[in-house]
């Protein structure tokens, strides 16, 4: 038994799930089950499930009504009409991806010495025992981006991962470095200080210290990437990567709240051509959909703030700001945050957004499909389509209401999350 | 009476039209007659389809389908067949609204919260905007024994205008004050009645022994020793007496001590806030033994589900003052445990109300939607937010419900009340249109970040 098997048994065990356990234990084949004639209603093996809902909602095409996804092996191997299933809820969603977790390991992992540190792999610091995953998996967030925190410019290579699955990132990541994380407004060049009274050879001389500083290391450093690219001299691990970020091949992330900061983000993203670039934390992307539209950045919303602003760098986050980018058809996702505050998760941020106007199917779209297709694993996660992985959201009611909460989870085909239980 | 009252009140939804109150207050005068039509009215027997109500001098003289009530032909009329009525939601407890929720002194029951209630805090705006018509106001949880509270409506440019029910309750917290032990909390509060015993004893023996020292401090007060004040009367209420009190003329009682000696003859209830299981104990033995257990209310933070058993064997009702899932981790597996504190409350019979601390995610339309979510039946959560604060209140005849001869408190929401994407468009407060999002400037900004010219950014609260 693999230990999340282990985990779900002891966090959601029932009755009838004990002699499936035990099964397994003892080593009997589950294959040889799968292929027995198990009637539709009975539990099924570890491996294999059939969902019925009122309405699945695929995130690829119309939703289905009445009808029952079936998992086998970890993956989705198919989506019909009608029928039974061993679980059962009002709607099932594709499970969510939050590409701003903000699951880090503080500022005490951050690099002092650099303020660009770029080869820096966020993975490397990630406790993949922290009980905040498993918090983002039971309100159903199953695929994630974690950042290294926002102390530096660039503050290194962000990576996708599953939220549960055994704790070893083998097992958890889809993609490894997956962004390159950059940061502009006031967060970058919090704490630093100018040499007062002494040299800037001192110890405790750290730039940037403004605004501008904080720009002007972001276009050194893609200068110092193209310079290397033309002299062919004096290539680093670190303008190694720069260099397949303006090749497009690792995503740029910059982090900017507020107005100036998204429009700074925009200017660097024309200036080298960076092919595939988002601004997290893009509160006030309502006020530039233009340049937005322009460059061709894609974006991630903060979590939604009731009275507006001010929000991080004062910025103010209208209502209508999802549906504004919607119609505009600029890409973007909504996150969550990693928030403790139940009302505040995933998973009810799409009804904030339609709460300002957002269509039902846009805003499924900007926690499922949209954000994997940000980060490129879009071929594995983000849709209910047959082949892809299994990472499931069952809920009690219309997705995202307040009226409504997750009751069943799965992911990668294994129930972490029992419906049968949450009903009770 | 009502109609009085409201005669002098102004539109508070709009800051812009605050400044032109004069205008306003005309067209208040007039609409004396309201008809309201909703596509569907929330009632206690259940939903009518296409029904009306109308209101009459501040109260519902007639509530059903359209085909069967007879409006009268000269009254307003608001809303529409888009719209869904809802009774106004009421505020169980609040700290907000308020210039300084929380006083310094440790025993200040002399003190009124009448005083610091800010009629064009932001709160009390934000209140119309969220359908919230009804709030008690009470001093903040940091104290020991604070202010006398009281329950006002949402709207209007003085104090007097807002009051609904004046000196309503008497605040007291069991949750050490900051900088207070758990100890010297309680040694406190009890003291505070300890106190109060030793001082109408004195008074009693002062009398008997014919001096004069409380008549001469009273006159120095100020206080008025005529009439019903002149007379003595004897200790009321059911806990301990102070025998031979009838010798002390009323007057003469000092009024720093006079608003305990009122709860505990009978006049006020109390709201004791709980921060944890075991400051409940505690707040009910206050209760008890000063015989206001029966007009004790608690205000509870959500990690006090634990002690829902003593809640309910007490029959006390509750005001969740905390967040609806509370949250621990357990120290061993570092596992997070959710409880669903109103799921706990509703299943041991406890009356509990639902408040909002704040006015976004946390008002009342949305922790009742909220709690549904999260599993509780749609008639206790839609009653927490009206008919149970109401009666916690001493108000179930007169607001909480839409019915007959209750007052004219009525919230339209665009579409299902219950739903992320309806908005609260029309707010009616005894008759009185009081709020329309139409016109609600700070709701637009909010919306799409436009700024109407001539108006400003919204500033923070404290």
């Amino acid at each position: 038994m693999k230990p999340t098997q282990v985990l779900a048994v002891l966090l959601f065990a029932t009755p009838s799930l004990a002699p499936v356990a035990g099964a397994t234990v003892v080593g009997t084949s589950t294959d040889a089950d799968a292929t027995d004639p198990v009637p539709a209603t009975a539990p099924a093996d570890d491996d294999s499930w059939t969902i019925r809902a009122d309405r699945i909602y695929t995130a690829a095409g119309d939703p289905i009504e009445g009808g029952v996804v079936a998992v086998k092996d970890g993956k989705i191997s198919a989506v019909s009409g009608g029928g039974s299933g061993t679980l059962e809820c009002a709607a099932v969603t594709p499970g969510l991806i939050d590409l701003s977790v903000r699951i880090d390991t503080g500022a005490y992992s951050v690099e002092q010495a650099d303020e660009t540190p770029i080869a820096l792999r966020v993975s490397d610091a990630l406790d993949l025992y922290s009980y905040r995953w498993d918090r983002e998996l039971r309100s159903g967030v199953t695929t994630v981006l974690a950042n290294p925190e926002d102390k530096a410019v660039l503050g290194g290579l962000g990576v996708v991962l599953k939220t549960g699955g055994e704790p070893t990132l083998d097992a958890r990541v889809l993609r490894q470095d997956a962004v390159l994380r950059g940061s502009l407004g006031a967060e970058p060049s919090s704490g630093n200080r100018p040499p007062r009274g002494s040299g800037p050879s001192t110890f405790y001389y750290r730039r940037p210290t403004t605004r501008m500083g904080v720009e002007w290391i972001l276009r050194k450093s893609f200068y110092d990437a193209l310079a290397v690219e033309r002299t062919g001299e004096g290539a680093t691990p670190e303008l190694e990567i720069l260099q397949r970020t303006l090749k497009g091949e690792v995503p740029l992330v910059i982090q900017g709240w507020a107005t100036q900061d998204i429009r700074t983000a925009v200017y660097l993203k024309e200036e080298f051509s960076i092919p595939k670039m988002f601004i997290d934390g893009a509160a006030e992307a309502w006020h530039e959909p233009d340049l937005l539209v322009r460059s061709g950045a894609a974006v991630v919303l903060p979590p939604f703030r009731f009275q507006g602003g001010p929000g991080t760098d004062g910025s103010f986050y209208a209502y209508d700001t999802a549906a504004r980018l919607q119609e505009r058809g600029v890409m973007f996702a909504l996150s969550g945050h990693g928030a403790s505050d139940p009302v505040m998760r995933l998973n009810k941020q799409p009804g904030y957004a339609m709460r300002g106007g957002l269509d039902f199917a846009d805003a499924l779209a900007a926690v499922t499909i949209n954000p994997a297709r940000m980060v490129g694993v879009d071929d594995r996660v983000g849709s209910i389509e047959v082949g892809k992985d299994a990472d499931l959201v069952l809920w009690s009611g219309t997705p995202f209401e307040p009226t409504s909460r997750v009751i069943g989870v799965l992911l990668n085909g294994e129930l972490v999350l029992d419906p049968r239980e949450s009903n009770q | 009476m009502i109609a009085q009252t409201l005669r002098h009140a102004a539109r508070l939804a709009l800051p812009a039209l605050a400044l032109t109150a004069g205008a306003a207050v005309s067209v208040a005068q007039d609409a004396e007659k309201i008809v309201i039509e909703a596509g569907r009215v929330v009632t206690p027997t259940g939903p009518i389809e296409n029904g009306v109500i109308v209101i009459e001098n501040g109260r519902i003289t007639a509530l059903g389908a359209a085909d069967e009530v007879e409006a009268p032909w000269d009254a307003v009329v608001i809303g529409g067949e888009d719209f869904t009525a809802m009774p106004g939601f009421v505020e169980a407890h609040a700290s907000s609204g308020l210039d300084r929720a929380n006083e310094n002194i440790d025993v200040a029951p002399f003190l009124n919260i009448r005083d610091s209630i800010d009629p064009v805090a932001y709160f009390f705006e934000d209140c119309l905007r969220w359908g919230i018509t009804t709030v008690n106001v009470q001093q903040g949880n940091n104290c020991v024994v604070g202010a006398r509270g009281m329950i006002v409506r949402p709207v209007g440019m003085t104090v007097e205008e807002m009051m609904v029910r004046p000196e309503h309750g008497l605040k007291m917290s069991v949750a050490p004050k900051t900088r207070k032990s758990r100890a010297t909390q309680l040694q406190t509060l009890n003291r505070a009645f300890s106190d109060l015993r030793r001082y109408l004893e004195e008074l009693v023996q002062e009398k008997k022994d014919g001096g004069d020292r409380a008549r001469r401090e009273a006159l120095y007060q100020g206080r008025d020793l005529d009439g019903e004040n002149a007379e003595g009367r004897a200790m009321g209420g059911s806990a301990w007496k102070v025998e031979g009190l009838e010798l002390v003329p009323r007057g003469e009682i000092d009024e720093k001590q006079e608003p305990l000696l009122h709860l505990i003859e009978g006049r006020y209830p109390a709201y004791i806030y709980c921060r944890t299981p075991m400051d409940v104990h505690h707040a009910l033995d206050v209760a008890r033994e000063n015989g206001f257990l029966a007009r004790t209310t608690l205000v509870i933070d959500d990690g006090c589900w634990k002690a829902a058993d003593v809640i309910a064997e007490a029959g006390v009702p509750v005001v969740l003052d905390g967040d609806q899932i509370h949250t621990e981790r357990d120290s061993f597996t570092g596992k997070e445990k959710e409880t669903f504190v109103p799921g706990i409350l509703h299943e041991k019979g406890i009356r509990f109300a639902l408040s909002s601390t704040n006015s976004d995610t946390d008002s009342l339309w949305f922790q009742a939607a909220s709690a549904i979510g999260f599993g509780l039946e749609p008639e206790v959560a839609l009653s927490s937010v009206t008919q149970t604060p109401a009666e916690i209140l001493g108000l179930g005849k007169e607001v909480g419900s839409l019915e007959v001869g209750k007052h004219g408190n009525v919230v339209l929401f665009s579409g299902d009340p219950m739903s992320i994407t309806s908005w609260v468009e029309h707010v009616v407060i005894e008759g009185r249109e009081v709020y329309d999002r139409s016109k609600d400037v700070r709701n637009t900004h909010l919306l799409d970040g436009t700024r109407p010219p001539g108006t400003t950014a919204p500033v923070d609260e404290e």
